[in-house]
């Protein structure tokens, strides 16, 4: 029977071998031991002895020829057997090659996966220099409302360090800071083309952070958003009496009806902990607390602080804190480390001041979900059996990733804020 | 230095010669006629059977390496195996006699000797023993695969567990002996008493030794035999580790039923190749390897050659060299002479030695011969070796599909459990002692001379009214890790210290001084100056079980003992799969004063090398605490001292040192002065100085400095750091390692990213110059001093106002000085 000779396999990275001489000639009757030709790695050259007797029927390769290991390069077997099944460069044993090869083949297919590409944004709307700014004078400066533009840096080769803008504060702001910082020294709008009817302006530093973020959390997650409306005669009630309270001076927060709703919803937070999550790829972060990031409408834009442990807090001390919270949102005075989406457990978002009926809110990624809660309608009920009469309700839109919780979850989740609002 | 030596001119300076004993060469010259009083039939049928295995083993290792299949069973194994086809005539011989309780240490060559170690071991070990350790083992993961469906004995089954264990190790499989973490190099499974295999030529020189020492000191059963080659006699740690062993005062000094030496055989597995090297005739100049006992000791560690092609003649000589170890008298050599028919590697060509030769010695092959001699003296039949040799092959081909079965043979999930590896770099255990039995110490602790010393000591440094005590009445840093070191030698019965004169003398700077008294010579002994063995021995010691404090008494020595501390120390945890621990402590002493060569500090070099912990205390509570939590734990940590802060009193501690025990964990950092408008992190003594700057700030700058004392480098806990960054946006990181490539560098670059936004200034390291280290008169130039601090504040961070600088820490000279690479 025919028996193959095989490029021999010189340890673990040789994948081919090149053929150095062949001792014996096609036809040629070889016996076992016989050094049948020659071959190199790229470290040393061996010789390769003939494993069994018999006439050398074919050769499939060349002195000079590089072989890949493990392929057959001759055939010895008796006069006159055939020998085309065991060319390799025929089809079928290509075939048998290709799958004995099967992982290098797999490894060339990962390499030829395009290389990810991250592009930086430049920042082009600073007009002339660069400014050579510490990262910590320039956070400072966004938050005192300091130009930058304008500053002589006293640190090391004109660095604007912490120092400077200090200084600078102190000297520019007569007046406590009440309008957005960025305002002041926003740079002039550059007009690019004359005698058109529009002009390109660049857009702020947080404008392009917030566009980054929504396009982000649109990309990397599966959004969806159910509507579902709750009584609010309750939450109008409760309002009612707190407003009069308020009044009365018996309490000293205004309790509106975004802190009921708000309340409500870190109630149902703590009955749904896997709704208070962060949704990361291969794992979720399961908080322990309630972090409620609070949406908030600036003249600088789009801003969702994070009310720390909002669980730990009465009514009236969440109402306290969520004004707080809002206020320095629209001053700029927040702590920037309570903007990050990581800051928050979960997020609200609540239009109905603006007659809002429904809409989508976006998720503040990596958070799993978003409430957004919109304007009190009075739609028709069943007051009793065959009574119809209109009760004001408020619609609540949830935003969820569909790759962290699915459908009934969020149902769920959701008409437990609506029983929680409908009973507070 | 004992003074119980009297070194006599008179004696020494006499004429004489030396007497060198015959070293006997293959002198067993016995027919399996005359041993058949000495080995029953099974006995032969075994020493055959077992060299079988091995043989088929090792051939099944060869196709997969170099045709990609054993049996027509494809499989591709891309990592080494170093086969012994042809020696196993010696590992058998060398494993037969030996007991459960002994153990043995291989090389990168090793599969045989596991194979015939393990399988003397499974003949020795009954049905209930062989159960209890292959189901504890890991649980029964081994186990699990070859006790599906298998319905033979016990010990059949253990022999599948034997082959099964070590070829999933070998495949890198999480059901192989060491969770596929070792593999071919370095596979062992101590239950059977096979010890670390090392990868490392002559790795194994001076852990077997600590072994050795380990069975001596804590008066366990057995022995220690260590496999290594020829060739690997030419290495600097084998010589360290003969040296050791082979110290006159096991004989001369240790008393009582220590007196003896080591329960140790350097076998030396002479294959007489070093990769392409021929040891006899090229590379070394021994000729025959038993000639080295003759330069060791004076009975010329009973050195012979043993033909290890005969299994008899080397189970012989074991029965007689057993003999000589029971009397207390080793350790011992053997050259037993082998032959190796595979390459150094299957990649190797064998270049280097004529076909003809490897013919020569497949003629003469061990197994064919020895087979034909049972059959000769009529005690097996042919067709009984036959069925042996196809039993194994059936054997060895039920293994190895197993083994490759990705179902039953899993690699480990790093996908699903991405930390499993990082979370066995280290054991992280809390154990007060290693063994249970009384700590043998001379006298109670209290009325140790330096313990009663100390008590009159003043453990704070400065009295009510903020004035220093004098230097002789204050507790000093060296005292507290005395007092962590005299605390667990009363408690720990296992641990035991030695290095260059650490007795009598008590160290060369004074820490040990009052242990001697305490202590017998088995637990506190000066070794030869053999840094590599001394850490080398602290490996094998810790790994069979005891805890160890070997001492490197300068930093710069470090360098000899490269191997261990880089290669060793910090591997055999992880690369065991979690089944040994390794509590050592290297007290490494940092020098100044001395020049180039003993004013170094290396933390960096023990820092970069997963696997190790690395402290540098510079107070006296710190070095307590931290020495107390070292001792503690089962993970090797390089514990840093510094010479010039020896005699330092405590000066941050209220209430001082305290007196009783108390831990500091590793990796937390500490405020050593509180500031606001910069932050200083310092590395060992450079704490002082940059306290002295924080001074020279407040009191002429009117600028506030925290200073921070990183206590450990490995691990690091950056919480405080970059809290203290938060609040000052500046910082300086300063240590008297010179500076490239430095720990300084690693702890900016972390800072750098994880406070970014909070800082004002790229974090500034001041670090020693890259030079060599002058002399004392001149280190002020070369040294981080507190001036320097305080400029590089000036030019790089913040510039102080009417300030004018000495040193020049610009952008351009930084530039310049790297580009001319000092």
């Amino acid at each position: 029977m025919a028996i193959p000779v095989l490029m021999p396999r010189q340890g673990q990275s040789v994948e081919s071998c090149i053929i150095g001489q062949w001792y014996k000639s096609v036809g040629e009757e070889v016996s076992e031991g016989d050094i049948l030709f020659s071959y190199e790695t790229d470290k040393a050259s061996f010789e390769e002895e003939a494993k069994s007797g018999g006439i050398l029927l074919a050769i499939f390769f060349e002195e000079g020829d590089e072989v890949p290991v493990l392929t057959n390069v001759a055939v010895i077997g008796e006069k006159g057997e055939a020998v085309d099944a065991f060319d390799p460069h025929s089809d079928s044993t290509n075939k048998d090659i290709a799958g004995g090869g099967g992982t290098v083949e797999r490894e060339s297919v990962e390499k030829e996966e395009s290389p990810k590409v991250i592009e930086f944004e430049v920042e082009d709307d600073v007009p002339g220099k660069r400014v050579r700014i510490s990262p910590l004078a320039k956070s400072m400066a966004e938050q005192l409302g300091v130009n930058i533009q304008q500053l002589k840096g006293s640190g090391p080769r004109g660095r604007i360090i912490a120092r400077d803008v200090k200084n600078a504060a102190v000297q520019v702001q007569p007046e406590p800071v009440q309008k957005p910082a960025v305002q002041s020294p926003a740079p002039k709008p550059q007009v690019l083309a004359s005698g058109v009817d529009f002009e390109v302006k660049s857009i702020s530093n947080i404008r392009k952070l917030i566009a980054t973020a929504m396009h982000q959390s649109l990309q990397n997650s599966a959004q969806l958003t159910h509507h579902l409306s709750a009584d609010a005669r309750q939450l109008l009630k409760m309002r009612k009496k707190y407003k009069d309270e308020f009044s009365a001076g018996n309490i000293s927060q205004n309790v509106t009806i975004n802190d009921l709703v708000c309340y409500a919803v870190i109630r149902a937070l703590e009955k749904f902990p896997q709704v208070n999550t962060h949704y990361l790829g291969d794992k979720m972060k399961w908080y322990k607390k309630v972090h409620l990031g609070l949406a908030v409408d600036t003249e600088r834009g789009l801003m969702v602080p994070a009310l720390q442990n909002a669980d730990d807090l009465s009514i009236t001390g969440l109402s306290y804190q969520l004004q707080l919270l809002a206020a320095q949102a629209r001053t700029g005075n927040v702590n920037p480390d309570l903007l990050s989406p990581e800051a928050a457990s979960f997020t609200i978002s609540n239009l109905g001041n603006y007659g809002v009926e429904i809409f989508t809110p976006v998720i503040n990624l990596p958070q799993t979900a978003i409430l957004g809660v919109c304007t009190i309608i009075p739609r028709p009920k069943e007051i009793e059996e065959g009574v119809y009469g209109f009760v004001p309700m408020i619609g609540l839109s949830l935003t969820y990733n569909h790759q962290a919780l699915d459908g009934g979850e969020a149902t769920r989740f959701l008409a437990e804020v609506r029983d929680q609002i409908e009973n507070l | 230095m004992p003074k119980v030596q009297f070194i006599n001119p008179d004696d020494v300076r006499k004429p004489s010669q030396l007497e060198f004993n015959p070293i006997p060469i293959n002198q067993y010259n016995k027919t399996i006629e005359e041993e058949k009083k000495n080995f029953s039939r099974e006995e032969f049928l075994r020493i055959y059977n077992d060299m079988v295995v091995i043989r088929e083993f090792e051939t099944m290792l060869n196709l997969i390496k170099t045709r990609g299949e054993y049996n027509e069973i494809p499989y591709n194994h891309p990592g080494p195996a170093h086969l012994s086809i042809g020696q196993e005539a010696a590992a058998v011989g060398m494993a037969f006699t030996l007991g459960v309780e002994d153990f043995i240490f291989g090389s990168h060559r090793s599969h045989g000797e596991i194979l015939a170690k393990g399988l003397s071991a499974i003949s020795k070990l009954n049905d209930e023993m062989l159960e209890s350790i292959m189901k504890k083992h890991f649980n029964g993961i081994t186990l699990a695969p070859v006790v599906a469906g298998h319905t033979g004995t016990t010990q059949e089954l253990a022999v599948k567990f034997l082959l099964y264990g070590t070829l999933a190790e070998i495949f890198a499989r999480e059901t192989g002996f060491n969770r596929g973490l070792g593999g071919s190099m370095h596979a062992f499974f101590t239950p059977f008493g096979v010890y670390p295999n090392n990868a490392i030529v002559g790795g194994s020189g001076d852990i077997s030794v600590g072994a050795a020492l380990y069975k001596k000191v804590n008066r366990k059963e057995g022995i220690v035999v260590a496999n290594i080659g020829d060739a690997s006699m030419a290495c600097g740690p084998v010589w360290e580790g003969l040296a050791f062993a082979t110290m006159d005062q096991f004989t001369e000094l240790w008393e009582g039923d220590m007196k003896g030496g080591l329960p140790l055989i350097i076998n030396i597995m002479n294959n007489q190749y070093g990769m392409g090297g021929q040891t006899c005739g090229e590379t070394m100049g021994y000729e025959v390897a038993a000639r080295i006992g003759a330069g060791l000791n004076k009975d010329q560690m009973h050195a012979e050659r043993v033909d290890g092609y005969n299994p008899l003649a080397v189970i012989d000589a074991y029965r007689r060299k057993k003999k000589i170890l029971q009397e207390k008298r080793g350790p011992v050599l053997l050259d037993v002479l082998t032959y190796r028919y595979s390459g150094h590697s299957p990649s190797d060509a064998s270049s280097y030695r004529l076909k003809e030769e490897v013919e020569a010695w497949e003629n003469q092959d061990s197994i064919v011969w020895f087979g034909n001699e049972l059959v000769k003296a009529g005690i097996a039949q042919k067709e009984e070796l036959e069925a042996i040799r196809s039993n194994t092959a059936d054997l060895i081909t039920t293994t190895l599909k197993l083994a490759i079965d990705d179902e039953v043979s899993p690699h480990m999930d790093m996908r699903k459990y991405p930390n499993l590896i990082g979370d066995m770099m280290f054991s992280n255990q809390s154990v007060d002692r290693m063994d249970d039995r009384e700590p043998e110490v001379n006298h109670p602790m209290e009325e140790n001379p330096r313990v009663k010393q100390l008590a009159g000591k003043e453990r704070f440094m400065f009295d009510e009214n903020g004035k220093p005590y004098s230097k002789i009445k204050t507790y000093a840093l060296r005292d507290g890790i005395f007092e962590a070191i005299i605390d667990r030698f009363y408690k720990d019965p296992t641990l035991i210290a030695y290095g260059e004169e650490n007795r009598d003398w008590g160290g060369a700077f004074a820490v040990y001084r009052g242990l001697t008294e305490a202590l017998p010579y088995n637990r506190l002994f000066n070794s030869p100056i053999a840094e590599g063995a001394i850490v080398g021995t602290a490996i094998g010691y810790a790994m069979c079980g005891g805890r160890v404090i070997p001492e490197i008494m300068y930093c710069d020595f470090l360098g000899r003992s490269g191997d261990e501390v880089f290669n060793q120390l910090p591997k055999w945890q992880a690369m065991s799969g979690n089944v040994l621990k390794m509590p050592v402590v290297i007290r490494v002493s940092v020098g100044s004063k001395y020049g180039a060569q003993h004013s170094q500090d290396w933390t960096a070099l023990a820092a970069h090398i997963p696997g190790l912990k690395v402290v540098f205390p510079a107070t006296p509570y710190d070095a307590k605490g931290l020495m107390n939590a070292a001792l503690q734990g089962t993970d090797p940590v390089v514990f840093f001292e510094s010479q010039r802060i020896y005699d330092i009193g405590e000066m941050f501690h209220q209430g001082g040192v305290p007196e009783g025990y108390y831990e500091i964990p590793l990796g937390e950092p500490d405020i050593k002065r509180e500031g606001s408008d910069v932050t200083i992190l310092t590395i060992g003594a450079t704490l002082y100085r940059a306290l002295d700057a924080a001074r020279i700030l407040q009191d002429k700058y009117n600028f506030s400095a925290e200073v921070i004392d990183a206590r450990s480098l490995v691990p690091f806990n950056y919480d405080l750091v970059v809290e203290s960054v938060k609040k000052t946006g500046r910082i300086v990181i300063s240590g008297d390692a010179s500076a490239r490539g430095s720990f300084m560098r690693d702890l900016a670059s972390n800072i750098t990213e994880l406070a970014f936004d909070y800082l004002d200034a790229p974090p500034v390291v001041v670090g020693s110059r890259n030079w060599i280290t002058p002399a004392h008169e001149l280190e002020d130039y070369f040294f981080p001093q507190p001036e320097w601090i305080v400029d590089a504040i000036h030019e790089r961070i913040v510039p102080i106002p009417g300030y004018s600088p000495e040193n020049d820490f610009t952008e351009e000279e930084q530039l310049d000085r790297n580009a001319k690479g000092v």
